[in-house]
């Protein structure tokens, strides 16, 4: 039924500055800024002969506004959220984050700091502190 | 000579251990008669000697001391500059190891062969880069072992215990979580998980920020101006928090260096505790992370297992508690146990069966014919926790007609999301011309048992194949002949 086919890092760019719109990620929305935007996130030459821990691809979304995001919005919650659809997304979150905090860019490694701070302060305000 | 050792290299303390000929494991203390040696380098300028320890930690020169290397072990790039001469992690690691293995064998005899101990989710530079510090240092590396495997090698040697056991780790610089199932002499690995930048230094910081705040709300001064006094004030807050594991208030004085006078600190342990929280909050959920991971509810655990100076911390081990219902036992001296277990771990390796600690694949549009939706995700071929070692394959097929050149990334990572995951390697393989799309190609992935990952891509209609070990480039990392030119340097290095 899954037919998988081979997709390179760079031809994954190539396919998305040719593509109209890219399908919105179905992860969260990460605070600020990481590395490159959308449209320069071509790979340094030389990227992938060295470690390459969170690489510019990560076209994390910028913040378009100026005011502040709550840990929730950060988290993506939704007030329709029941506590096992929150608890599991807190889940994904801090595995997501987790790693992204070994990250060896430190942007990268402060955006996961930001993710997991907020992380927690849902996870006490939803199911207490411990 | 000691045939069964280990070391734990650890952040912020480094222990040998090796196996007494009644079978059990006994720490080897260094020359200055400590059990543990501080990791912790400093380079002399008088005289051309490396202090590795104590003198090196309490000296009082930052600029010249190396704190933590263990933090960069993963850090193609990182350098550290003395005198104009550039050290590379496994370098300055392999001063420590030396001084380690230089002062022990004098007890026990010649050290040739050993077993290290890494955290968990130390990744394949970092653990590269240890393996380089062991050669350097004139020793061959046995094994690597993961630090909370050796920690739970240990409890069980001592204990008698079987079942499963989650050991939580939290040691100066990492939080690691592992949870196994001994059953008579084996052991089992059922998961390990792991969190960067998460122990006892972090704590330390915080403890820095309150004496900082107080200090300067009774005299109005800064607490510190420069590296070598935020230092011995850093050293004076871990004495704090050491204090407040036992204590329930503590008193402390402290001045700067600029006689702006002298603060009187006061601390508690419930206002520490307040301090920590989220970061234990961070640990709880890494413990709840590796339960799901092998699929465990906190009550499957039998026995929780406490490593790492850490967890001398009161609240560890009440949140423990109360998460799995149990008393968190603690295995011995919880800084050395890790030390021990590797020990007991180079001649018992056989019996102990351990697992992948990350997923590998590559990135592939994955299509679904059903529902004719078309994804570009990470394509997951050696999932995490997969017994070691191992090897998978999977195969793909070629996005376009005339294809000549096959272009496959090496991923680490569980995420779907290819923004998630890091793409370690690249493997490229040339294939004859005029072939349509949808050719198939096979991906398999060998994970051998230090942890160590190679990638074969086989192009199946022409037969061509290309192999490669993921391998590292950066001014960070030796190349093989500077590894062999540094071993000999290190050799005659005055290391004390």
């Amino acid at each position: 039924m899954f037919k998988k086919i081979l997709q390179s890092l760079s031809k994954s760019q190539q396919a998305k500055s040719q593509a109209p719109v890219p399908a919105k990620p179905s992860g969260p929305l990460p605070v600020a800024p990481v590395g490159a935007s959308a449209s320069s996130v071509t790979p340094k030459p030389n990227v992938l002969e060295r470690v390459v821990i969170g690489t510019p691809q990560k076209d994390y979304p910028t913040t378009s506004s100026s005011k502040p995001r709550t840990p929730e919005e950060l988290c993506e919650l939704t007030p329709k959220m029941s506590k096992e659809q929150i608890s599991a997304r807190l889940k994904l979150l801090y595995r997501r984050f987790n790693r992204s905090a070994s990250s060896l860019d430190p942007k990268i490694r402060a955006e996961a700091e930001k993710m997991l701070n907020a992380i927690v302060l849902v996870r006490e305000k939803h199911f207490g502190e411990l | 000579m000691a045939e069964f050792v280990g070391i734990d290299l650890g952040t912020t303390l480094s222990g040998l251990a090796y196996l007494k000929s009644d079978g059990n494991p006994e720490i080897v203390p260094n020359a200055d008669g400590e059990r543990l040696t501080p990791s912790v380098v400093f380079f002399d300028t008088h005289e051309d000697v490396k202090l590795v320890g104590s003198a090196a930690r309490d000296g009082g020169e930052p600029d010249r001391t190396v704190f933590q290397i263990k933090r960069h072990m993963d850090d193609p790039e990182y350098l550290v500059d003395i005198d104009g001469k550039k050290w590379t992690p496994s370098e300055v690691s392999a001063l420590i190891l030396a001084k380690l293995k230089r002062e022990c064998s004098k007890i026990i005899g010649e050290i040739n062969e050993v077993v290290i101990t890494v955290p968990a989710n130390f990744n394949e530079l970092a653990r590269k880069s240890t393996i380089a510090a062991a050669e350097m240092a004139g020793m061959k590396v046995k094994r690597l072992v993961n630090e909370p495997t050796a920690a739970a090698v240990y409890y069980a040697h001592n204990q008698g215990v079987q079942g499963r056991i989650l050991v939580y780790d939290l040691g100066g610089g990492t939080l690691d979580t592992t949870i196994l199932e001994v059953q008579g002499d084996n052991i089992r690995i059922l998961t390990s998980e792991g969190a960067r930048h998460l122990g006892g230094s972090n704590f330390d910081e915080l403890l820095l920020d309150a004496y900082t705040e107080q200090y300067q709300k009774q005299t109005g001064a800064q607490l510190y101006s420069d590296e070598r006094h935020r230092r011995r004030i850093l050293q004076a807050t871990e004495d704090a928090k050491k204090m407040l594991s036992k204590l329930q208030r503590v008193n402390d004085t402290v001045s700067n260096d600029q006689s702006n006078g002298i603060a009187r600190i006061d601390l508690t342990r419930d206002g520490f505790e307040k301090m920590v929280r989220q970061m234990l909050t961070r640990t709880v959920m890494l413990v709840e992370q590796a339960l799901d991971s092998a699929k465990l509810k906190p009550s499957d655990i039998d026995h929780v297992v406490l490593v790492g100076g850490s967890t001398r911390i009161p609240k560890v081990k009440q949140i423990l508690e109360k998460l799995f219902n149990k008393t968190p036992k603690s295995c011995g001296n919880v800084d050395e146990c890790v030390a021990l277990g590797a020990a007991l771990f180079a001649k018992k390796s056989a019996r102990i069966q351990e697992v992948c600690n990350a997923s590998y694949g590559t990135l592939a549009m994955i299509y679904n014919a059903k529902t004719g939706e078309e994804k570009l995700m990470n394509s997951i071929v050696i999932p995490k926790n997969t017994p070691i070692p191992c090897s998978r394959t999977q195969v793909y097929q070629t996005s376009e007609d005339n294809e000549r050149v096959i272009e496959v990334d090496i991923t680490q990572g569980e995420d779907d999301d290819p923004r998630y995951v890091d793409i370690i390697g690249r493997i490229t393989l040339e294939v004859p011309p005029n072939r349509p799309k949808g050719c198939e190609i096979a991906v398999t992935f060998s994970y051998d048992e230090n942890q160590r990952v190679r990638a074969l891509v086989v192009d199946k209609q022409s037969g061509r194949s290309r192999e490669v070990a993921v391998s590292y480039k950066g001014a960070g990392v030796l190349s093989d002949e500077e590894l062999k030119k540094k071993s000999v340097s290190l050799r005659q290095m005055r290391i004390e």
